[in-house]
């Protein structure tokens, strides 16, 4: 068996796994919902830490997406992936909460706010003993990853979410349209945008 | 140079959705033009950035949290009802139903309750019996006020007089909706011996009428005020008043008359 069918193999296994405790889930068994949680948790959060640059808000969100996920697990019919669906949840429950916020001028007051996203990455120190950043290097990534939230807090947030969805968290183009309910080719172009816009941020920044 | 052209790759180029021979005049424009090759290098920094973004963890109590929330009640599933149904439905069933009992309570409530008056232009003062144009200025009307005592009295005596109260009020009812207002007699010895009952009716419809009352009782065409009934105008609206009476006190229908 080759390297890809055992990957196909594997996944195939891991939806059937999955389906399975949505079957669970969807007669209210609550213990079944624990662990799909803890299977997309840390996904989900990192979604939407980058939708909102900040750890509270993000933990309170990725709270009600779940529990709006198990309100709603019945409406779930398997035609798409479990994850899609939720992330369609984290979507508009996103989209909802950066209206919230920036109607309190919630993104402007976080800008240069120096929590984005070093001070508790395991993986990013994970096996990193011998290799590990100088502090130099670490002062440099901590600006850095702090320049780009603050630029993707900046872009609108249709652009930010494909970006995040896409080069962050590395979905298909595929699995974007599903999510979005939109053609490949308009999450292409959107995507392009989007990232021309965070370059010009960027660009704007290091100049 | 048609760096545009080019420019326009950079995302294709970026996601690996160039053919080669594509790439291969990409990469040859980028080795000749400095502002794509600078262009092209903030976006592939960029892209580089993204994908390097750490990952975090989630705080370690994120699902014992939602665990508690679900135990809630506030945050229960709803398992008695079904999934596939909006969440506003049941609401706005509950809601066509109130208004449908309430319209079918309307229509059979009886007329002489005190709080219709107030909505006097709810109902429609139409004739909708045999005989009667739907039109409103043909039509046969109820008077609002029990007071008309110049109007013509008509005295029908029965036999059995709560029976012929009933055929008459039905018969009236066929005529005009809502019910027409009537008034007992204030000093009956025996309530629900005579009873008034007062309505306006277009002149053409005035045989028809009486032909209906002589299936009903013995009119008393001597109490039926003739110089005002005799010719009325076709359009003309006639003002009557009909007394029923059981056993023909002549003091019930004077009082009746005179509105007292």
């Amino acid at each position: 068996m080759g390297t890809e069918s055992l990957a196909q193999h594997s996944s195939g296994v891991k939806r059937q796994e999955e389906q399975l405790l949505v079957d669970r889930c969807r007669r209210g068994d609550r213990e079944s919902f624990a662990q799909l949680m803890r299977l997309h948790e840390k996904k989900i959060y990192n979604f939407i830490y980058r939708m909102l640059g900040s750890e509270g808000e993000a933990e309170d969100l990725t709270q009600d997406i779940f529990i709006a996920a198990f309100r709603g697990i019945r409406s779930f019919r398997g035609e798409a992936k479990f994850s899609t669906w939720l992330y369609r949840i984290a979507l508009n429950q996103a989209r909802n909460r950066i209206k919230y916020l920036s109607r309190r001028n919630f993104f402007a007051r976080q800008t240069r706010r120096a929590d984005y996203g070093l001070n508790t990455g395991s993986e990013s120190t994970e096996g990193l003993a011998d290799s590990a950043p100088t502090p130099e290097q670490w002062t440099m990534a901590k600006d850095l990853a702090a320049q780009v939230q603050e630029c993707l807090n900046q872009i609108p947030p249709q652009a930010r979410q494909i970006l995040v969805l896409r080069d962050v968290q590395g979905f298909s183009y595929d699995e974007l349209s599903e999510m979005l309910s939109l053609k490949p080719g308009t999450v292409k172009s959107r995507l392009h945008r989007a990232r021309a816009s965070l370059r010009e941020c960027l660009a704007g920044k290091f100049e | 140079m048609n760096c545009g052209k080019y420019q326009s790759q950079f995302n294709d180029y970026l996601d690996g959705d160039l053919s080669p021979s594509e790439r291969e005049t990409l990469q040859y424009h980028l080795k000749e033009c400095l502002p794509c090759y600078r262009k092209w290098g903030s976006l592939q920094k960029t892209h580089e950035i993204l994908h390097q973004l750490p990952s975090l963890d989630p705080p370690e109590h994120l699902s014992a949290v939602v665990m508690a929330r679900l135990k809630d009640s506030r945050f229960r599933q709803r398992f008695w009802y079904p999934a596939n149904l909006p969440r506003w439905l049941p609401m706005g069933v509950g809601a066509a139903l109130l208004l449908l009992i309430s319209a079918a309570l309307w229509q059979v409530m009886p007329s002489q309750y005190p709080w219709q008056s107030l909505f006097p232009s709810s109902r429609k003062n139409v004739a909708t019996g045999p005989g009667f144009s739907e039109k409103p200025h043909e039509s046969l009307t109820i008077r609002k006020r029990d007071s008309d005592s110049s109007a013509p009295v008509m005295v029908l005596r029965v036999k059995d007089f709560s029976r012929a109260a009933q055929e008459l009020r039905s018969m009236l009812r066929s005529f005009a909706r809502p019910p027409l207002p009537e008034r007992q007699s204030p000093r009956s010895p025996h309530a629900g011996s005579a009873r008034l009952f007062q309505l306006q009716i277009p002149g053409q419809r005035l045989p028809h009428l009486l032909r209906e009352l002589h299936k009903i009782g013995h009119l008393d065409q001597g109490q039926v005020e003739s110089q005002k009934l005799a010719n009325p105008g076709q359009q003309e609206q006639v003002s009557i008043r009909i007394v029923v009476v059981s056993n023909g006190s002549d003091v019930e229908i004077r009082q009746l008359r005179e509105g007292r």
